[in-house]
């Protein structure tokens, strides 16, 4: 999978590895930003109140 | 092992290949091995990622967002010309709650226990199953706040580190409301709602009082039980123009 990237990215080594980094930080602002909030809700981490439900 | 003999036998007739050829083309089991193996990787960074979202990142947002409520209350107070003691504003919040055995300031106050809410770094009073009655209010009552344990500003965090006798401060503009800690819970369903009742019997009060209640989830980092403290009105200061804390914050 990732071998499959590198191997597609166009370019040469140093080239690669800086699109390689723009796609980490691009994943990691969309899980951050998107699904991360989206998932929290639904794990029992943080619920903090007494409740009849 | 298999794999380099499924390699080997597909090459047998091809007795021209080079070895670095050969290795560049693995067998199928090869692949199939080694995408799992990124999957796996994958995942783990996936709930690395996670775990630093839930204790640090969200502790940014929340503060962030809690210093810009916190200051467009007091420029509020600062700047409102009616002094009538019933002007109360819930929307930005109702005042600060100080906590000293939990060293980490103050903590906004705002209406409501929803995610929405406390998932801003705040501390919020019951609205549901049991309203919480506003020390502002002058009434006999609970005033019951919820807050978060970790992450989103982890205002209630060292809610362990609170004793006896502890003093709880909640400050609104007009006035310091001095409360003291009388009983502590360390662990309870998170079904109990007795906890927050107007006279918690469960904290060992029969009578109508000045009550405070601060809950948040126990242990640390799950939600499996909830942790109470209870506090009890010791005495109101008026707040005066410099705004000189009540001694049990100047320690």
């Amino acid at each position: 999978m990732y071998g499959w990237i590198w191997r597609n990215l166009p370019g040469n080594a140093w080239v690669k590895a800086l699109i390689s980094l723009l796609l980490i930080l691009a994943v990691v602002y969309i899980l951050f930003q998107y699904v991360f909030p989206w998932a929290e809700p639904l794990m029992p981490f943080n619920d903090v109140t007494v409740d009849n439900q | 092992m298999a794999a380099t003999a499924d390699d080997t036998e597909e090459h047998t007739d091809a007795s021209d290949s080079s070895p670095a050829r050969r290795g560049r083309r693995p067998g199928r089991i090869a692949t199939a091995v080694s995408v799992l193996g990124e999957i796996l990787i994958t995942a783990g960074l996936l709930l690395a990622l996670f775990v630093v979202y839930s204790l640090w990142w969200t502790n940014v947002i929340a503060d962030r967002k809690a210093d810009k409520q916190a200051e467009k209350v007091r420029q509020h107070w600062a700047h409102a010309t009616d002094s009538g003691p019933g002007a109360l504003d819930t929307k930005d919040g109702i005042g600060f709650l100080h906590v000293p055995a939990m060293h980490n300031g103050e903590v906004l106050v705002e209406k409501g226990t929803g995610t929405d809410v406390l998932n801003d770094g705040v501390a919020g009073y019951y609205t549901d199953p049991v309203r919480a009655t506003l020390p502002t209010s002058g009434k006999d009552g609970n005033f019951t706040l919820a807050a978060h344990r970790d992450g989103h500003g982890a205002k209630f965090h060292n809610i362990d580190k609170v004793e006896k006798g502890d003093p709880i401060v909640f400050e609104t503009r007009d006035n310091w409301y001095v409360y003291k800690v009388y009983s502590i819970l360390p662990e309870t369903s998170k079904y109990n709602v007795k906890v927050i009742d107007q006279v918690p019997k469960e904290s060992g009060k029969k009578k109508p009082g000045h009550y405070i209640t601060l809950t948040t989830c126990t242990p640390v980092y799950t939600s499996e039980y909830r942790y109470v403290v209870w506090g009890e009105l010791v005495r109101v200061e008026k707040v005066d123009s410099e705004r000189t804390p009540p001694e049990e914050l100047r320690g």
